[in-house]
């Protein structure tokens, strides 16, 4: 397996240096206005990530847990503090953020989100219209907004065929609480795939298969 | 407490009553009287495509089973085993030739006739199976749309359905040829709100600009104007939009008119530009069409009681408590060899974004209303718009037709509402 980790040269070691502290919403308006890559290869690959999700994985070692472990609690933090700007930052060129309508056991054809709709298909620009959607702050369901508490465990790295990544797969629960409401629980896994661009590790693609995918949901329009 | 069979101290010509959306009898009555009184939507064909396949669904609060038999009739029958009550299926989808009990084994072919009783000997000789079958609702099919109801007396389900077919037709037939598949999964959202805020919703043209102003913001500071309907903003009423009053409850809000090239006032969706080039390259000038499908249709109709055809997607109100509703959008896809499958890729990504970055925001708004409406002091809701301003005027149907801002959708609604709750038909499962 390939390591990212010889790669990135530790860059995981300093997060101080990671994200681009002048980064706002405006950069996120003029930043990937079209959608150029995701075709039918694409599909095909998310596909094949179902299919390799599924094997044993691997605990991580020490020097895989400082890389990716970290980067994926990083990004729960940052989700946690609302902190949008810098989430996008964790994120490739080419990346997607995926969460299916549809239970994720193996050889089900609803989960194929070529053929099927998703709780969130987020290419770049998808992702940089919901954070832009969220900052809008006339977004009446995040009118109290929400706030989440995200607990992730059981981090493993999975094989992959694809020279260049990296699969990690984690369990996860997540707390959500807007104000006049009850809090929600969501459970479930998450697939984490990174890759390294611009000599950063970086996560390139992201699947979120909740628990409950199949079951309708009271306002899913925060960041899982 | 309302009187239970007079409703009109709650509606009045230009404003309605809390409690209609806040009163557990009501929710109750509404339940019984008006889900299984008139036609309700059910389930699409394209969902039950092999023989003996069949989805499980609700008829107000009451548990269905929507079945096609081998020789493709469907059949509605009740989810309630005719020995001690259990539900005799348990699964969301899927094929049966028989639903066989799991707690004493009493077996019901897929028309709903019972076919076997273990040890039926014990019941003494008297006993008649043929009497003993799952309830039946009375079901019909109108080009795909299957309804049921357990009205005998209704008349049949296009008369029932009226104009309101004519413009189902003018929905499925924007592709000639093409046929509407609904078995590319759900956005299921619930509302804690009572499920008539939904309906008020549904051909509501005032709110877009207001409850929308988060989507219709973001777009037009990513993407500046001319995309994705910008023409709900503004006064409106000087714009091309109507509502009209299609009879028996059903409505209609008719945005087509502001659509001047469908593809090129769409919302964004990932694939686009990959998938508009592969097109283009492979199909030249005929890919214009076939991208205009991938835009929702510009229509929302309304029928009665629960089921909304907004844009490209079949929206189904569920009802489960008095403040507690599941409102169900099922995507579709246009099955026509001419149709190539990019495009029904796209419209699976278009489909993911008005429940996204729409919805919710009205939904928010909704439980918003649910939570004002328990306030007992503030007695009335209003539903006046351009009941008097002289805007209305009978098309060339002769539907009263208005502005888009009319809430005229929302007093028809109420007209037939009151209709079906006054009702004294007795509804009986054959």
């Amino acid at each position: 397996m390939d390591d990212l980790h010889d790669e990135t040269g530790g860059a995981m070691k300093s997060l101080d240096d990671y994200f681009d502290p002048g980064f706002t919403v405006d950069d996120i308006l003029a930043d990937a206005k079209t959608s150029p890559y995701i075709n039918d290869a694409y599909y095909a690959k998310l596909r094949a990530d179902m299919q390799e999700w599924d094997a044993a994985g691997a605990p991580l070692t020490e020097a895989e847990r400082q890389d990716y472990e970290a980067l994926i609690l990083q990004e729960n933090w940052l989700l946690d503090r609302r902190n949008f700007e810098r989430w996008y930052q964790l994120y490739t060129r080419e990346c997607v953020y995926w969460v299916p309508a549809a239970h994720d056991l193996p050889a089900n054809a609803e989960l194929d989100p070529q053929s099927h709709v998703t709780i969130a298909f987020d290419d770049r620009r998808r992702m940089g219209d919901r954070i832009v959607w969220l900052r809008t702050g006339v977004a009446y369901s995040q009118l109290p907004p929400s706030y989440t508490a995200h607990h992730a465990s059981g981090f493993v790295r999975v094989s992959t065929v694809t020279k260049g990544e990296v699969k990690v797969r984690s369990q996860f629960i997540l707390h959500e609480m807007r104000a006049n409401n009850p809090v929600q629980t969501l459970s479930g896994w998450m697939g984490h795939v990174f890759k390294s661009e611009d000599g950063k590790l970086k996560i390139d693609r992201k699947v979120v298969c909740l628990l409950d995918a199949q079951r309708a949901h009271h306002n899913l329009t925060f960041l899982i | 407490m309302p009187d239970p069979t007079d409703y009109s101290d709650l509606i009045e010509a230009d404003r309605v009553h809390r409690t209609l959306y806040t009163d557990e009898q009501i929710f109750r009555t509404e339940m019984n009287k008006i889900y299984g009184g008139t036609w309700t939507y059910l389930a699409h064909a394209s969902e039950l495509s092999k023989p003996y396949s069949f989805v499980r669904r609700t008829l107000g609060l009451r548990p269905v089973i929507v079945t096609k038999d081998r020789n493709g009739q469907f059949h509605g029958v009740l989810n309630r085993c005719t020995h001690r009550g259990a539900t005799v299926c348990r699964d969301e989808s899927g094929t049966a030739r028989r639903f066989t009990c799991p707690y004493h084994n009493w077996s019901f072919d897929n028309t709903g006739a019972l076919v076997g009783v273990p040890m039926e000997e014990g019941y003494g000789p008297d006993f008649d199976k043929s009497k003993l079958g799952l309830g039946k609702l009375r079901v019909a099919e109108y080009r795909g749309f299957i309804f049921g109801t357990l009205n005998s007396e209704l008349p049949d389900l296009e008369t029932h359905l009226g104009h309101a077919a004519r413009r189902l037709d003018e929905w499925m037939d924007r592709w000639p040829g093409g046929r509407i598949s609904v078995r590319h999964g759900q956005h299921k959202l619930i509302c804690n709100g009572n499920w008539k805020l939904v309906n008020d919703n549904s051909a509501d043209g005032y709110h877009p600009g207001f409850s929308h102003a988060s989507l219709l913001r973001m777009r037009k500071d990513r993407y500046g104007g001319g995309v994705d309907m910008q023409w709900v903003l503004g006064n409106v009423d000087e714009g091309l939009q109507t509502v009209a009053d299609l009879g028996n409850g059903h409505t209609f809000l008719d945005q087509r008119r502001e659509i001047e090239r469908y593809w090129d006032q769409s919302a964004p969706m990932p694939g686009e530009d990959s998938y508009v080039e592969t097109l283009r390259t492979r199909m030249g000038e005929k890919a214009e069409a076939a991208l205009d499908m991938v835009m929702g249709s510009g229509m929302n109709l309304n029928i009665f009681p629960n089921l909304l055809i907004i844009g490209n997607q079949i929206q189904v109100i569920v009802p489960r408590a008095l403040a507690r509703t599941d409102l169900i959008w099922y995507s579709t896809s246009i099955e026509a060899d001419d149709i190539p499958p990019e495009i029904n890729s796209l419209r699976m990504r278009l489909q993911e974004d008005f429940p996204s970055f729409g919805e919710p925001d009205d939904l928010a708004n909704f439980e918003e209303c649910q939570s004002g409406l328990s306030v007992p002091e503030m007695e009335w809701l209003v539903v006046s718009r351009h009941r008097t301003t002289g805007k209305e005027y009978v098309d060339e149907h002769g539907h009263t037709t208005g502005p888009v801002t009319d809430e005229l959708p929302i007093r028809a609604f109420w007209a037939e509402w009151q209709k079906w709750m006054t009702s004294t038909t007795k509804l009986v499962a054959q």
